[in-house]
């Protein structure tokens, strides 16, 4: 399977090149190839075991296709969302212009993404996710307004500093790796997973709190968020759904591995301990900002936060139907949160304003889309037959074994909380009567078809995921536990 | 040379005898060495001495208003200015019988007396410029009091006491000592302490005559005669204990007296020249290559001083930098 | 009493340690001159003066830990470093054609004094850690620390897109001096990759700059406060 990894490592890149230069048309289709087959090739890897590439650097393990597939998942689905959404524009040399822009930096915003899990090492796994900053925030910045140039220099520079913590988080943790090998290797996965019985327990203590602190910067932990609104409320729509179902995933893909060598160093008590303060944080800020937005794209923002606060809280959880949970999560807000952000770049693009007290009628206007939306909004809420249903449903059941059951009764009544300023705001915008002169129509029939994709995954996830997913999950919960 | 032992008592009497008598060379080879590099001839070297024994001659004024105070407080500044050589390694590098008596500290506070009299007397005086000037050097002097206090904890961390002695001896020690960034650090902190104290620019033009930038200077703007000679010794001793402190205890302390040898003691005063003339040098390229600090940006330069000052006692505590 | 002093001084750091620190203390104090700094382009060259002393600590590594990768990283480092982000940053300068005077929260007194409180922070957070036992210059990397708070700080009080761009380079030189100091051995790669990324940051905050002032003509930040809630 190694040649499955080398063509997803080189793939996208080249069509992010090739983006540059190619016809606009040409770029757009390869594009929507390049994600399709990215995701295509990513669930090649769900059924296999452990694979590496590249000399050994690359290796893929579960927890890796659990997050390559949400990474690859979204690829697709906003490449086709995107032909949707911008406007191929004809003539003009500055449409022509944005178009290569776009796409080249989406092609190349994915393939950075899609790398993090796939490299193998810390080192490498840092390296890939500085690469996401450096091209999301350029993407962020794409439109070139005000309030994009503002979100992109708050965005690059909270992320940057987070990452340079990150980064003294990765050089602290090979620190506490020269005790056993001596000086001079290489950060690889296996290799510390095998060792990290012997790591000095304070240094890596030290080197879990910052890598918490400095990834979840990225991930958009409380109090460390402050950019993930503005960036994504900012960004072109398909970037946003990116940063918020993929970016953050990989963010906390990060947190992961960092955990799963804390774990087999200093025992699960205080890994465990660091991501319940920041989730309990991260979500209870978040369900009180639900309840007062304006601002559409913001309010699914806001979301993310919360139900990033969720995966902490519930890899604090004992029990390990907490983590397949957790995991489940990762997929099924990928899912939704895309779905929710097609839905609302449908809106946008109908009503030119993302503003709520002027969106009126989306189910009205849009007769694919609107309902869908509301579909997707009531699975971002837990809803059944949705996955988050299923995924928050574990990590609860999870939490209810835990003997701190008490933390799961919080998680539910911040997540009741959250709900609430969910459906409020986007009921008001879209089951009300449509304004005059709002003709009922779809503005794109690709941006429809992402969003039955996006919805139909959803469904799939809740109602009966695949045998061979449930397998992926509980051998990647393993993996993370240290028990295999 | 005929091999003449001294004793301990007379060193330690020499001490205080190079300092009161060399005080006024030393500013006066300042003065001549900031005026040559100002492109002028300069006074003559001596002239302070010439300034002093005229001062001497002058009848002494006095406020109708002001008290006992006014009087006494350049006494008793002088007075501690003559105190403070007997607990520093003026000449010697073996502690001498009342070297004992203060450490570090002692010698701060006997400093400080003296600081705090001439403001007493030049408050006392009543001339806003001179009461201006005492509450000026007040403020300063409590803000760079942390940064002394700093040193001398970090000098307490290096030798285990806080005596001047063993803060010397042990930069003599080895070189590795001396060259440790908390040494460094120290003896830079303790640099900008002596800047401030010597009421040189950037905080305070030292020749100036424009009473609103002045602080130390304004404090005897009211004294005339004998008193007057005395603020001004005082003020030269002060520098030049200062320097003392600035070399022989920190930046370098070699060229003591070893022995009671009255050669070897003889040696080490034409040294101990030699080592202020330099350390005058480098405060005059100091003062002739920056501008004052307006005076509410000197609070900055106080914060320099007490960065490094804390800098070389964190180094120290964190595993002996 | 010679007997008493020779056993209670603290052991003097041998030559790496004395010099890794020496080296560690100068990038700290000039992070915190950047504090004092009035201009963007004293700032500027102050960063650039700062990636010398790490490329120097690099090379002082190299030397004594027996690391021969280390100099070609050192090379790489001035090239980038002290050449190019400090030329970059300082074309920007000139073709915005404004050279920035301080722009501070706080008087630089104050500032200064929190910078002071926050390296103590850093120092006593590292100096809680268990690692004495390595031969290792310890204080360097409290320094590492401390200037990584301090450079925190920096971008914190400083309200220009400049001044906040230095501040997070000199944050990865903070790094780059404990990644020297604790793990010199770290994989070259990452090393490479780290600088290669330093690079496109550097684009990116010149672009992101440019477009700043371009839609404002000015690099204060104070017009980004319309994205709020």
């Amino acid at each position: 399977m190694g040649w499955d990894l080398l063509v997803l490592t080189v793939v996208p890149f080249v069509v992010s090149i090739t983006c540059w230069w190619a016809p606009v048309t040409l770029g757009r289709l390869l594009s929507l190839a390049s994600g399709v087959l990215s995701f295509a090739l990513a669930l090649l890897l769900v059924p296999a075991k452990t694979t590496t590439a590249a000399a050994g650097w690359l290796r893929v393990d579960a927890l890796s296709v659990v997050f390559l597939v949400a990474v690859t998942f979204l690829y697709a689905a906003t490449t086709i969302f995107s032909i949707g959404y911008v406007r191929p524009g004809g003539a003009s040399e500055a449409n022509a212009r944005y178009n290569r822009r776009f796409f080249a930096g989406l092609n190349l915003f994915a393939w950075s993404m899609a790398m993090a899990p796939m490299v193998n090492g810390l080192a490498l796994l840092w390296v890939a996710i500085e690469v996401t900053t450096v091209v999301s925030a350029l993407l962020v910045a794409i439109d070139d307004t005000d309030g994009a140039a503002e979100a992109a220099w708050k965005y690059v520079l909270i992320a940057s500093m987070g990452l340079g913590i990150a980064l003294l988080g990765t050089v602290i943790m090979y620190y506490a790796g020269t005790s056993v090998f001596g000086t001079g290797y290489e950060l690889f996965y296996p290799k510390l997973l095998g060792a990290a019985g012997r790591f000095p327990a304070g240094v890596v203590r030290l080197s879990f709190v910052l890598a918490v602190l400095g990834y979840g910067t990225k991930m958009g932990l409380v109090p460390v968020h402050t950019w993930l609104p503005d960036a994504h409320s900012e960004a072109p729509t398909p970037v946003s759904a990116l940063l918020s179902g993929s970016l953050l995933a990989v963010s906390f893909y990060a947190i992961l591995r960092f955990y799963q060598i804390s774990v087999r160093a200093i025992g699960p008590t205080f890994p465990r301990d660091v991501l319940l303060a920041f989730g309990i944080a991260s979500l209870g800020l978040a369900a009180l900002y639900l309840a007062s937005q304006r601002d559409l794209k913001r309010l699914f923002a806001y979301s993310s936060v919360e139900h990033m606060g969720v995966l902490a809280i519930g890899m604090s959880f004992s029990a390990p139907i907490a983590v397949v949970g957790v995991l489940l999560h990762v997929l099924a807000h990928a899912a939704a949160k895309g779905t929710a952000f097609f839905g609302a770049g449908s809106m946008v693009s109908k009503f030119g304003t993302k503003e709520m007290t002027r969106l009126r009628g989306g189910v009205g206007g849009l007769p694919w889309s609107g309902p869908m939306l509301v579909l997707a909004v009531l699975g971002l809420c837990a809803l059944p037959p949705f996955g988050i249903f299923r995924s928050e449903f574990l990590i609860v059941s999870g939490g209810l074994r835990d003997p701190h059951d008490a933390v799961a009764a919080v998680l539910i009544v911040l997540v009741t909380l959250a709900t609430l300023g969910l459906t409020w705001f986007s009921s008001q915008t879209l089951l009300t009567p449509t304004p005059d002169g709002v003709l009922r129509k779809e503005t794109s029939g690709w941006i429809v078809c992402s969003m039955v994709i996006g919805l139909g995954a959803l469904a799939l996830l809740g109602v009966h995921p695949p045998a061979q997913l449930s397998d992926l999950l509980t051998r990647a919960a393993h993996e993370l536990r240290g028990v295999s | 040379m005929v091999a003449v032992d001294l004793a301990p008592a007379s060193i330690q009497a020499l001490q205080v005898l190079t300092i009161v008598v060399f005080a006024p060379l030393v500013s006066g080879v300042i003065a001549h060495l900031e005026a040559r590099l100002q492109g002028r001839r300069g006074p003559r070297i001596l002239q302070p001495y010439y300034d002093l024994g005229k001062l001497f001659r002058k009848e002494t004024l006095v406020p109708t208003d002001a008290s006992w105070v006014f009087v006494v407080g350049p006494i008793l500044a002088f007075t501690c200015y003559l105190i403070v050589p007997l607990l520093i390694p003026v000449l010697t590098a073996y502690p001498l019988p009342l070297g004992y008596m203060g450490d570090i500290l002692g010698g701060g506070f006997i400093l400080g007396l003296a600081s705090f009299s001439v403001a007493v007397a030049a408050a006392e005086s009543g001339a806003p410029y001179a009461q201006l000037g005492s509450s000026r050097a007040m403020t300063f002097g409590a803000l760079i009091e942390p940064s002394i206090l700093f040193v001398t904890f970090t000098v307490a961390l290096i030798t285990t006491t806080d005596l001047p002695y063993f803060e010397a001896a042990s930069a003599r020690a080895s070189l590795s000592q001396v060259v440790r960034p908390a040494h460094l650090l120290a003896v830079l902190a303790f640099f900008l302490v002596v800047l401030n104290d010597t009421s040189r620019i950037p905080v305070e033009t030292h020749s100036g005559t424009l009473e609103f930038g002045m602080i130390d200077e304004a404090r005897t703007l009211e004294h005339s005669g004998p008193l007057f000679a005395l603020l001004k010794w005082g003020s030269a001793m002060k520098q030049l204990i200062l320097y003392v402190l600035l070399v022989n205890v920190f930046a370098a302390p070699w060229g003591l007296a070893g022995t009671t040898a009255l050669g070897a003691v003889l040696l080490a005063i034409a040294l101990l020249l030699a080592k202020a003339f330099a350390v005058g040098a480098i405060f005059t390229v100091i003062d002739n290559s920056f501008s004052k600090l307006r005076l509410f940006k000197i609070t900055e330069f106080m914060a320099a001083a007490f960065l490094l000052a804390i800098l070389a006692v964190l180094v120290l505590y964190l595993g002996g930098g | 009493m010679a007997i008493l002093l020779a056993s209670s001084t603290p052991p003097v750091p041998s030559t790496f340690s004395g010099g890794a620190e020496a080296i560690a203390l100068v990038v700290l104090l000039t992070e915190f001159a950047m504090f004092r700094a009035p201009l963007s382009r004293s700032q500027i060259r102050l960063y650039g003066f700062q990636s010398l002393a790490v490329s120097a600590l690099a090379i002082l590594v190299a030397a004594t830990q027996h690391v021969p990768e280390l100099y070609a990283l050192a090379g790489l480092s001035f090239i980038l470093k002290v050449l190019l982000v400090p030329g970059i940053m300082l074309r920007l300068l000139k073709d915005a054609q404004i050279d920035l005077a301080a722009s501070n929260r706080l008087g630089v007194a104050s500032m200064v004094l929190l910078a002071i409180a926050a390296s103590v922070f850093g120092f006593f957070v590292v100096g809680r850690l268990p690692v004495h036992a390595h031969v290792l210059p310890a204080p360097a990397l409290g320094l590492a620390a401390a200037e990584i708070l301090v450079a925190f700080l920096l971008v914190i009080l400083r309200a220009d897109v400049v001044s906040q761009a230095v501040g997070f380079f000199s944050l990865e030189n903070g790094v780059s001096v404990a990644s020297l100091v604790v793990a010199s051995g770290l994989p070259l790669i990452l090393e490479v990759a780290f600088l290669f990324d330093l690079l496109v940051a550097v684009v990116v905050f010149g672009v992101l700059i440019r477009v700043h002032h371009g839609r404002t003509r000015t690099l204060s930040t104070d017009t980004l406060d319309r994205l709020r809630g």
